[in-house]
């Protein structure tokens, strides 16, 4: 009858294409396993490389610490881009072209979209990787600034009261560390001296905010993890929702919805939470930077006004 | 054969980096240091209450611009 049957006879059996979808699926998926092992060789024989140097390298700012960090980084990236690259060329092309060619009401449509979706999960799969290879990388050149810091209050303390007016010869103490040239007055014979702070000092105000940001670390990771509650507890209370659909037991509909209702109150919570969190976080940032180079506070400040708004 | 690639790039990356010269020449360490500067034109010192600018005896223009407050200067520093 009107050859129905027929047809769908016809559409049973696989589509030609099938084959070649397979095969891209396959193609793509060993070509992202093979970079994922270059990737984890390279950062495993990276990172310890990196951190010898960064202890080995004299240089004031570790110059040379961070050229090889941005080489490394940038090898990296190669990789990435070598992944992304081909996913436009190899599965995106393909995608479209078919779609083009097959209506959505095709009983076979479904065969693309799950291709699509199964490189494209592979894909985040191993953009997850890269990001955990990248964050590897970055740990490397974290190093214990309040050693740094000491030094450079030892310094100060040994040479603070060594020096003496120019003009005069009066002792002149050095009330504070100076972090650039300052003039400072004798208090004898009233002659402006200047005064060239030492190197080390000097460099207090490159470490200041990484320092302030070491020693305020397990605020951030508070805040951090405050803020991915949200996320997490909306896909918890979606799982719950998803199970009840076919549910009709009242007891057990119930049950769901009155935890269903904690989960969203406990997010709601989390969401006027966070941003108190990063508040107490940032204020705790900027107070320690402020006790460690005090005269720089009015231009912090400013800062700190600037990043509240973010 | 891979282990030995990924080494070798390595290498040749350590290499590059510590022979490359940075840009604006070798870092100088200096230590802490007092110094003043006398009017170069009669040899007098330049005191506190006189200000920065200008020398207080026979008028030599030390600094040419207006100060303004910094974190160290002030504008209390200008000479009258």
């Amino acid at each position: 009858m009107f050859g129905l049957f027929h047809k769908q006879k016809d559409e049973e059996a696989l589509p030609e294409w099938y084959s070649e979808l397979q095969e891209a699926q396959e193609r793509w998926f060993s070509f992202l396993e093979k970079l994922e092992t270059k990737m984890e060789e390279f950062a495993t024989a990276a990172i310890p490389e990196l951190k010898e140097i960064l202890q080995g390298d004299d240089d004031f700012y570790k110059r040379t610490f961070h050229r090889i960090y941005s080489g490394v980084n940038g090898q990296l990236n190669n990789i990435r881009e070598k992944a992304r690259d081909t996913y436009e060329e190899k599965i995106n092309n393909l995608y479209y072209n078919l779609n083009a060619q097959i209506s959505v009401l095709s009983k076979h449509h479904h065969l693309l979209s799950d291709f699509r979706g199964a490189c494209s999960d592979r894909y985040n799969q191993f953009e997850n990787q890269y990001n955990y290879w990248r964050k590897q990388i970055d740990k490397t050149q974290e190093r214990d600034l309040e050693i740094e810091y000491q030094k450079i209050l030892d310094n100060y303390e040994t040479t603070k009261n060594k020096f003496s007016c120019t003009q005069c010869g009066g002792a002149i103490a050095i009330k504070k560390i100076f972090l650039i040239e300052t003039y400072i007055s004798c208090p004898y014979c009233q002659t402006q001296n200047t005064f060239a702070p030492s190197s080390l000092a000097r460099n207090l105000q490159n470490i200041a905010k990484e320092l302030a940001e070491q020693r305020t670390a397990h605020l951030l990771a508070e805040f951090e993890r405050e803020k991915d509650k949200e996320r997490q507890l909306y896909h918890q209370r979606h799982e719950l929702s998803l199970s009840i659909i076919h549910e009709s037991d009242k007891r057990i509909l119930n049950e769901v919805q009155t935890k269903m209702k904690d989960l969203e109150e406990q997010r709601q919570f989390a969401i006027q939470n966070a941003p108190k969190l990063r508040q107490i976080y940032l204020r705790a940032l900027y107070d320690e930077w402020n006790k460690i180079t005090p005269d720089l506070k009015e231009h912090n400040e400013k800062m700190y006004q600037n990043q509240l708004n973010y | 054969m891979e282990e030995k690639k990924v080494n070798s790039f390595l290498d040749k990356l350590k290499q590059k980096a510590q022979n490359q010269t940075n840009y604006g020449g070798e870092f100088e360490i200096s230590e802490a240091k007092m110094n003043a500067k006398d009017c170069p034109n009669c040899g007098a010192g330049r005191a506190k209450q006189d200000g920065l600018t200008n020398c207080a005896y026979c008028g030599f223009e030390f600094i040419n611009v207006k100060l303004t407050d910094g974190v160290y200067i002030k504008k209390e520093d200008n000479s009258l």
